[in-house]
């Protein structure tokens, strides 16, 4: 029930939650629909590609030794892929309970995020053309840049559902110490009964969202690199 | 009801198809303009009854179905599941008319419009039309003459009762050439040959205008001197442009579909 | 919310007392966020000027540096969201914190101008926020045809394209939200029964994303205009002075909070329906938000795209849209109208929801055909994806796929007609009330008629050769967008206005209101087609001066219509501040939820969650109200 609770002069309205069940469905439905989003937001870059491969304006689609580093280019999306896997191997020991097994694979995942936004960041670096060089050049930089900012996204999702199942490791059954429901120290209430209720199903949701984001970036490494 | 409709339909379809419609540009100065006059018609003709439908159950509703009385409450249909049915089929069979009749008029000689570098919707005898180029610039259509030295002059003549291919091209951004009496309208675009076809009728004055906004002095960018001229003046016409333009043209580059462009040089 | 609760005649709340005002400026608050916005800018711009220097030619050779500019609407826009205090969140979510819900300063008008998870004020705060930018921009449109009063110019050029611009992309990108921010964000959650939306602080994110990129948007005159109108076409946009960038940032940060808007809707309607409230039991609005949100979250995320292609191709010089670096202009233009079109009918789609809502209200019978009216918005948003090449008809692509573009653009004809044939069932044989939004909504029978016939002619190949470009185009969607969204809006604003502000609004005025704004939009909407088929191009400064007795007609009809936005916005100061006449809590007798609540609708909604029994159209065969019992609301006992 609604509560008035005065901090510093302001007052807020403590309100109840929706039921964790509402919430947890709420991400289950918002990782979907980031989904589709994100895919269209790729839809246009993989527009982009073939229809300017098939015009070949000035023959400059694709001048001779603009060539992204293979190796590289294929290890960020190994990353990528790798991650997804671990994070629902994780997503499995979750649901059988296994705490300290998922949270380890979470973390593997994350490392695997970043090591693939490191890779691509020194394949930008290493490449000996720049994104003025034509019309595959800059498909290339535009798409490996927002796969890289979209996984940031990703990595960032993943990261608070690790850090708070790390931070009431200890206290998983009972309520949080005052003060620690909303992150500020200064509350007095809380507005949540278990830190914990939601990491289930934000988990489900990252995994989801994750595995949906390698096939995008497999995609784009079968275009940008095989085709 | 359905006799108000009946009756308001056959007095407006009517004035509707045969006033108006002929009334609506781009007139009759060439065939594809015609064309398009006709297809204006046969829209107007078919969306009257539609217009006079909804307006006249509109208004009949609104005068008849008004509250008489305080909290009178109208009766309770939620549905009917053959009037849907009818309905559907009828605004199906509507569309898939006109989708079709536009289609045939489109494909008979593409309609006026710019149809890309090979055009699929060709009127017959196309081989045969006479080639004009139309460059589009900031601010300017110019126009260059393949068959005439290839003499790039300021204002487009055209000979009468001739099929003409226009070959719409840019030289930095993005124009649309809009011969509005002659009904053609083609966007001008940097390293693209967009080529419309028309065939011209009568001696006649074309109105040039450019549809697409293109920079700063867009609403400058038109050209009310172009001239359908007849057959027999056409020629002595071009040999008096080739007489002035001929030698500035002779700095041009040699006559291609397309220009190279560079189009990001900023301009004011 | 404290004034509901006494007059109800509650427990006061507890007494708190206010610190001085000096002290409640200081905080997560609007003046907060506009200072770190411009200090953020400031950064930005002085970094970018570091990090880029003179390496990019065109960057000294005009002193134009895009680099600086982008990255100065960045930290403008990251400062001003810290400022808002959006950032506290997920730092604490980075930290480790566990979600939680505040609902920042129930009281007190302050809770309008920062943070606020509460949809009800978010409901507001988009209202007012919308209509800010939707009176710029018809201000706009007065200078527009002020212009055009006369053959020969009288504004510069530049300036004169930088209005048709402003006009354009602030109605286009702002006016997106007109229906969805203030009565989806308001009414969606109350009509599901459900407490708030599915992602409250997400809620304030876009209306506040939306702020500032309507902030953005108008900067772009300090730095030249931009010439491209609200299509910014490439290569004129790439060729544009730097003013040409706070477009691409407007446009893009309304994309992502258009997205957002859609994301959020439907995760709401999906998961936080109460009990009893089935699919076939929505009201038929929130069936025009689904379909309206369906597009807001596939579409706007291809003209976010897009336009980060224009900014790398304006700061990274690569060549998306360059024909002569391996790219083309094409490119641009199929991937604008695929967001493009579905755009559109993001504007046209809540209109027809908010239609079909209020008619069974004041014609008193049921919605005809509930599932023929939901299949028609739902087929125009599959369509809608299906027909954006009827924008390039004559642009040069190949025209091999005009047949079908034309087939697929009449196709939607047919849903459109659905919503005809839905309304005017609804008032046959009912027993119809002429109040001041069933005028309104009445009006959208005839705007969207002449808007829809007009749309049958442009999508017809033949006949569009001569109407693309022109003002026929012009008149066309001003008589769907404006004929039908914003007739539309009005009717919304005149039927719900008193539920989110408990307070009447003047009939009288209202209906004054109406007939000239009804009048003398068609008065100046219709003579546009000739306009059009007589020659007229679309944004031109200057016109044949054969033409001027239209023009002038028309720029004088526009003029009365400004004036009755006049009478609005009079009506709405008066009654609101003024008059002050307490609205009853059902003054339509309409059988929605929201009706039975008291107005304003207080905090939190309901004390418990309503079991629905109905659909909300039970008029005229004793079905009664949608739920038995009806939902206690909050508080207010």
């Amino acid at each position: 029930m609604a509560e008035l609770v005065r901090e510093g002069g302001v007052s807020y309205e403590i309100v109840e939650q929706e039921h964790p069940r509402v919430l947890s469905r709420n991400l289950s439905a918002a990782s979907h629909l980031l989904a589709s989003a994100t895919a269209m937001f790729f839809l246009a870059f993989f527009f982009a590609y073939f229809y300017l491969r098939s015009l070949n304006s000035n023959g400059l689609w694709h001048p001779h030794g603009v060539k992204p580093s293979m190796t590289l280019g294929t290890l960020a999306t190994v990353a990528w892929v790798l991650g997804a896997v671990v994070l629902w191997l994780g997503v499995r020991d979750r649901r059988a309970e296994r705490r300290t097994e998922w949270r380890t694979k979470g973390a593997i995942a994350l490392a695997l995020g970043i090591v693939a936004i490191v890779l691509q960041v020194v394949e930008w670096f290493v490449a000996d053309f720049g994104p003025a060089d034509g019309g595959y050049a800059s498909v290339y930089f535009g798409w490996t840049a927002y796969i890289a900012l979209f996984g940031v996204g990703a990595i960032y999702w993943l990261e608070t559902t690790l850090a708070i199942s790390v931070r009431y490791r200890k206290s998983a059954t009972t309520s949080p110490p005052a003060g620690h429901a909303s992150g500020d120290p200064h509350r007095s209430g809380h507005d949540i009964a278990d830190p914990l209720s939601l990491v289930p199903a934000t988990l489900e949701a990252v995994s989801f969202f994750w595995s949906y984001f390698a096939a995008l970036v497999v995609i784009a490494w079968v275009v940008l690199y095989l085709l | 009801m359905v006799a108000i409709w009946l009756v308001v339909s056959v007095i407006v379809t009517p004035i509707f198809a045969l006033v108006l419609g002929p009334l609506i540009p781009p007139g009759n100065d060439s065939v594809q303009g015609m064309g398009q006059v006709f297809d204006n018609q046969v829209l107007m003709g078919v969306s009257a009854p539609i217009m006079c439908f909804v307006l006249v159950v509109l208004a009949y509703s609104l005068i008849v179905f008004r509250q008489r009385e305080p909290a009178a409450e109208g009766l309770p249909i939620r549905g009917d599941h053959q009037l849907q049915v009818y309905w559907l089929i009828v605004t199906t069979a509507i569309v898939l008319g006109l989708a079709a009749f536009g289609t045939y008029e489109l494909v008979k000689d593409g309609a006026g419009g710019g149809q890309g570098p090979s055009p699929a919707f060709v009127p017959a005898h196309h081989n045969t039309a006479m080639p004009v180029q139309v460059i589009g610039q900031q601010w300017e259509f110019t126009y260059r003459y393949p068959t005439f030295g290839g003499i790039e002059i300021p204002h487009l003549y055209l000979p009468a009762n001739t099929l003409i291919k226009l070959h719409v091209t840019s030289l930095d951004v993005i124009h649309s050439f809009w011969a509005i009496n002659l009904g053609v309208k083609a966007d001008a675009n940097p390293g693209t040959d967009n080529i419309a076809y028309v065939e011209t009728r009568n001696p006649a004055k074309i109105e040039v205008r450019c549809a697409e906004l293109c920079g700063l002095w867009h609403g400058y960018m038109f050209d009310l001197q172009g001239r359908v001229v007849s057959k027999a003046a056409f020629g002595p016409l071009m040999k008096q442009q080739e007489k002035i333009y001929g030698p500035v043209s002779k700095f041009l580059p040699p006559f291609a579909t397309t220009y190279s462009p560079e189009p990001t040089l900023r301009a004011g | 919310m404290s004034e509901t609760a006494q007059t109800a005649g509650a427990p006061a709340p507890v007494a708190v007392r206010r610190p001085p005002l000096w002290r409640r400026l200081i905080g997560f608050n609007l003046l907060t966020a506009v200072l770190l916005g411009i200090g953020g800018w400031y950064l930005g711009w002085w970094l970018g000027h570091q990090v880029s220097g003179a390496s990019i030619a065109y960057f000294s050779d005009t002193d134009q540096n895009d680099i600086a500019l982008f990255l100065g609407y960045f930290t403008a826009v990251v400062g001003f969201l810290i400022g808002m205090g959006f950032l506290q969140y997920p730092i604490a979510r980075l930290r480790g914190y566990p979600p939680s819900l505040r609902e920042k300063e129930t009281e007190g008008i302050g809770r309008y101008f920062g943070l606020c998870t509460d949809h009800k004020v978010v409901g507001i705060q988009y209202l007012f926020g919308v209509g800010l930018f939707f009176f710029i921009a018809g201000l706009n449109a007065m200078l527009i045809r002020f212009e055009l009063l006369r053959p020969t110019p009288v504004f510069n050029s530049g300036n004169y394209l930088t209005l048709v611009g402003l006009h354009g992309t602030m109605m286009m990108g702002m006016m997106t939200s007109a229906v969805l921010g203030p009565f989806a964000n308001y009414f969606v959650p109350i009509m599901i029964g459900a407490r708030r939306m599915a992602f409250p602080r997400i809620e304030s994110l876009t209306f506040w994303l939306l702020m500032a990129a309507g902030g953005i948007l108008m900067t772009t005159v300090f730095f030249g205009g931009f010439p491209t109108g609200w299509t910014g076409y490439a290569p004129l946009g790439n060729q544009a002075n730097y003013g040409m960038d706070s477009y691409i940032m407007f446009f893009a940060l309304v994309g992502i909070s258009m997205c957002l808007l859609g994301l959020n809707m439907l995760a709401t309607v999906i998961t936080m329906r109460a009990p009893g409230m089935t699919w076939d039991r929505l009201p038929i609005f929130v069936w025009g938000v689904i379909s309206t949100s369906i597009l807001n979250l596939l579409a706007p995320p291809v003209l976010v795209a897009a336009l980060s292609m224009s900014l790398l191709d304006r700061t990274a010089q690569t060549t998306y849209y360059l024909q002569s670096g391996g790219g083309s202009q094409y490119l641009y233009q199929n991937l604008f109208w695929f967001f493009g079109h579905p755009e559109v009918y993001i504007l046209a789609l809540p209109g027809f929801g908010i239609l079909l809502e209020l008619l069974p209200v004041f014609s008193r019978k049921p919605l005809w055909g509930y599932r023929l009216a939901v299949a028609g918005m739902m087929g125009v948003t599959l369509l809608s994806f299906l027909v954006w090449q009827h924008h390039l008809f004559v642009s040069g692509i190949n025209a091999n796929l005009r047949p079908f573009y034309m087939l697929s653009t009449e196709l939607i004809s047919i849903p459109t007609g659905l919503t005809f044939l839905c309304g005017l069932l609804t008032i046959w044989r009912g027993s119809i009330r002429f109040t001041v939004p069933m005028l309104f909504a009445l009006a959208w029978f005839f705007n969207f008629l002449i808007g829809g016939i007009s749309g049958v002619f442009n999508s017809d190949t033949p006949s569009d050769t001569t109407e693309h470009g022109s003002f026929f185009v012009m008149a066309h969607f001003h008589y769907t967008i404006m004929g039908g969204l914003i007739f539309t809006f009005f009717a919304a604003i005149y039927y719900w206005l008193p539920k989110m502000t408990g307070l009447q609004l003047n009939e009288r005025l209202g209906k004054i209101h109406f007939w000239i704004m009804f009048l003398a939009f068609n008065s100046t909407f219709l003579p546009l087609f000739a306009v059009g088929f007589l020659g007229q191009p679309r944004r031109v400064v200057t016109y044949a001066s054969n033409l001027q007795f239209l023009n002038d007609w028309v720029s004088v009809s526009a003029f009365v219509l400004g004036l009755s936005m006049l009478v609005f916005l009079y009506n709405l100061v008066y009654s609101l501040l003024f008059a002050r006449i307490r609205a009853e809590r059902n003054p339509w007798g309409s059988l929605s939820i929201e009706w039975q609540l008291p107005s304003p609708v207080p905090v939190q909604n309901f004390d418990t969650i309503p079991v629905f029994q109905n659909d909300p159209y039970g008029y005229g065969d004793g079905a009664g109200p949608v739920t038995r019992p009806v939902g206690i609301p909050a508080r207010g006992r």
